[in-house]
């Protein structure tokens, strides 16, 4: 116990690769379950095209996290945007985004929760499947970074266990689906983009991890594979559902579910629906517990404490009662997913960001012209 | 700290898997389903269901030979769910569906439209999409009744036709694809009246299969043969078993091919404003009976072989065209689907068209046979070697 409390969060690290491996889970895990249907709905057969249009998105958030971080190395977004902006206008800045990773923690919670009460515990109360996730996460969040990290390490792994078991429905798979490809332009493959664009905006979460990161230089690189293979994922998962229902892809809530249901192996190895749902419930719990990780560390660094772990169960709390205000069922999860969020994500997880470099650049370049020629100790490239 | 963090963590695992909880005696599992029509816009819901104490009774015990392995129940409804409760209130255990492997529908039931029921087996988390649909003459709940020799029940009898191919296989999301296409039209295998496949003797001489129900849209509309079932199957690309037995001209005698690989290709063609396809085979197989005195080693007379077996597919498929594109005019083999994927632009233009160019469509054919091996033996088992024609 004594150990624990010592350890202080600015202790902790982790390595560019289990950075990237949480991004990768943080897209990840919950685009698959129901971003193949959204696309499906716009770009009908061309929807494997949308991922690699929505990945762009997700290198430009690598990069605009990443050349914060290098301006301001050692702090996370909380902190500079207190230092760009100012006090006061930092604080509410940073006030904002606690909010959102909060709101948004507790819209995946639902999302997931909705999930596993739609397609399998249909009896159980929403609630009990939303706070026995929360718990877990809220022990893993408990835990530390250094925790999270080496459990993406754990689970990545299994993670595509699923993209394994995908030839076993290469029996059913018919690839005149993907024909005529392209046939109303690009225009449907855009729309189709748009939602899983603003999955790929997420990993500008990855803002809160990189202070943490131990081999600084490598960061970057690790977050923009992650995107990439976030994308190949997408695409590969795309195909696949497309190959085996068709144009009526976009009409299932998770297209994918129903594939893997679809597996029958010489008539014995099936129902695997099971088996994937088990390992996507594992690829939530890590999305999950790296946007909890995020509102409570951020909490903590705008409040100045030398500790985030105070605040994990209070946060625990609110997560779940976000998950509920937010959301009434699941057609405004779907109505969110398609409509609000393409919107809103990229808003505050890239544009606002952007803007908060230009800012950066622009006081860096003042504050280097004017102390430049008095003193060479400046060090704009840090 | 740690020991209480331990407990709610055990908690949160037994609450969240103790709700849903289902234990296998529990349950009441469905093999198979049927929905028929009846009066004043109800439908009729059957279930085949599992009797489980005949499963445990092993060997030498009470329940072997005569006893049976599934019961029916069934109830009315205004739809499936509606029927569905009606039925859950005459059993004592929970309806399942996660094994139900086959739904049958009446032929009233098909002809009246299938949209809400396809929609509740879709929509309800319990049915699985890999579950085989039939349309039974008659009533489906008597489908239920036909009595198998050799499978446990009628629903394991029927998966096991749809796995061999014989007739048309056609799974829920097959249905979904086939009513998704450019062409609207689908097909579903039909099975004969279940009062008539009673006894064993009439299962062993009658076949269940009797071709394929058609639909437009969600409604059927008629009913093929088993012969137009073959030549639709051929266009679908559908064939894995069957042997094709023909008489080569000129020639005293039948020989069988039993086609072991077969390709078939749609090829459309708009010139001039004329639409035309181009169905374009590729099969390989084996002679399996030979009852002419041709000694097939020759590659002479494998030729002619050969060319018999072509002018056969071909007729085959001419004639399940004559049915399905000159009489009924459904595009079950889906000819619009090949011209959208070729001719995007045009069928953009001329989709709604579809149903008057369909039947006009000019359709040819470019099959291509190659008989790979003559089976075990070179020359005709059954004659005398002197007989055998060797040029």
């Amino acid at each position: 116990m004594l150990e624990e409390g010592e350890k202080m969060q600015g202790n902790e690290k982790i390595s560019a690769g289990q950075m990237g491996l949480l991004m990768y889970f943080a897209i990840s895990a919950s685009a698959v379950t129901v971003v193949p249907g959204i696309t499906g709905k716009y770009a009908q057969n061309d929807l494997w095209l949308s991922p690699i249009w929505a990945s762009l998105i997700g290198y430009v958030t690598v990069y605009i996290a990443c050349r914060l971080h290098q301006l301001y190395p050692k702090q996370s977004i909380i902190q500079y945007s207190q230092t760009i902006l100012g006090s006061f206008l930092g604080k509410v800045t940073s006030l904002f985004f606690i909010f959102f990773y909060l709101h948004l923690t507790g819209l995946i919670v639902r999302a997931y929760a909705e999930f596993v009460v739609g397609n399998f515990l249909t009896r159980t109360p929403i609630s009990v499947v939303m706070i026995s996730m929360v718990m877990v996460t809220a022990l893993a969040v408990r835990g530390g970074v250094e925790v999270l990290g080496r459990t993406a390490q754990l689970f990545f792994f299994m993670f595509l266990i699923p993209v394994a078991l995908m030839p076993t429905l290469l029996g059913s798979m018919k690839l005149q689906y993907l024909f005529p490809i392209l046939e109303h332009g690009l225009k449907p493959t855009f729309l189709g983009a748009a939602s899983p664009q603003a999955w790929f905006s997420e990993i500008f979460i990855m803002a809160y991890f990189l202070p943490l990161v131990s081999n600084q230089e490598k960061s970057m690189r690790a977050g923009m594979w992650s995107v990439f293979g976030t994308m190949m994922l997408l695409t590969i998962i795309n195909v696949f559902i497309l190959l085996v229902m068709g144009r009526q892809a976009g009409d299932f809530l998770y297209p994918v579910m129903v594939a893997f249901r679809y597996i029958s192996v010489a008539d014995f190895f099936q129902n695997l629906d099971s088996v994937v749902m088990g390992i996507w419930i594992i690829g939530l719990f890590q999305k999950i517990s790296v946007f909890y990780y995020a509102s409570v560390i951020g909490t903590s660094q705008l409040l100045g404490l030398r500790d985030y772990r105070p605040l994990v169960l209070p946060f625990g709390i609110l997560v779940v009662i976000m998950g509920f205000w937010s959301i009434p069922d699941q057609l405004h999860v779907s109505a969110f997913d398609t409509f609000a969020f393409p919107f809103y994500g990229p808003l505050v997880q890239t544009v606002f960001p952007l803007l908060l470099l230009i800012l950066a650049f622009w006081q860096k370049r003042g504050q280097a012209s004017h102390a430049g020629r008095t003193a060479l100790t400046d060090d704009t490239n840090s | 700290m740690k020991a209480k963090y331990m407990v709610l963590v055990f908690c949160s695992l037994l609450l969240g898997g103790c709700w849903d909880r289902t234990e296998i005696n529990d349950l009441a599992i469905v093999t198979a389903a049927a929905i028929d029509n009846e009066e004043e816009q109800k439908i009729r819901l059957s279930i085949q269901v599992f009797i489980p104490r005949e499963l445990t009774s092993g060997q030498g015990g009470t329940g072997n030979g005569g006893g049976e392995l599934t019961t029916v129940y069934s109830g009315t409804g205004l739809n499936i769910s509606d029927a569905m409760s009606k039925v859950q209130a005459k059993l004592s255990r929970k309806i399942f569906w996660g094994h139900c492997k086959v739904y049958l529908f009446g032929e009233e039931a098909a002809k009246q439209g299938m949209a809400e029921h396809i929609d509740f087996l879709v929509r309800h988390p319990g049915p699985r999409n890999r579950a085989y649909l039939y349309v039974t003459r008659g009533k489906a709940k008597e489908g239920l009744a036909i009595k198998t020799v050799l499978e446990r029940s009628t629903a394991e009898a029927l998966r096991e036709f749809a796995s061999l191919h014989i007739g048309m296989a056609v799974t829920l999301i097959d249905y979904r694809n086939m009513l998704k296409s450019e062409s609207e039209a689908v097909a579903v295998p039909m099975i004969e009246n279940g009062s008539k496949l009673q006894t064993p003797a009439q299962i062993q001489t009658k076949s269940i299969l009797i071709g394929t129900a058609v639909f437009k849209k969600d409604k059927m509309i008629g009913h093929i043969s088993p012969k137009v079932t073959r030549g639709l199957m051929w266009l679908r690309n559908e064939v894995t078993e069957a042997a094709i037995t023909i008489q080569p001209p000129h020639v005293k005698g039948i020989v069988s091919v039993m086609p072991s690989r077969s390709r078939v290709t749609l090829d459309p063609v708009i010139k001039n404003g004329k639409w035309s396809l181009l169905v374009k085979v590729d099969t390989e197989g084996d002679v399996v009976e030979n009852g002419t005195l041709l000694n097939l080693m020759n590659p002479d007379l494998l030729s002619i072989v050969q060319k018999a077996v072509r002018d056969d597919i071909q007729a085959r498929i001419t004639y399940s065209l004559g049915t399905l594109q000159k009489g009924l005019k459904v595009d079950v083999a889906n000819f619009a689907g090949a011209f959208h994927r070729k001719y995007p632009k045009e069928w953009e233009q001329n989709k709604d068209q579809w149903e008057k160019i369909y039947p006009e469509v000019d359709v040819r054919s470019q099959i291509n046979v190659k008989i790979r091996r003559p089976g075990l033996i070179s020359a005709p088992a059954g004659v005398p070697q002197e007989d055998v024609i060797k040029e």
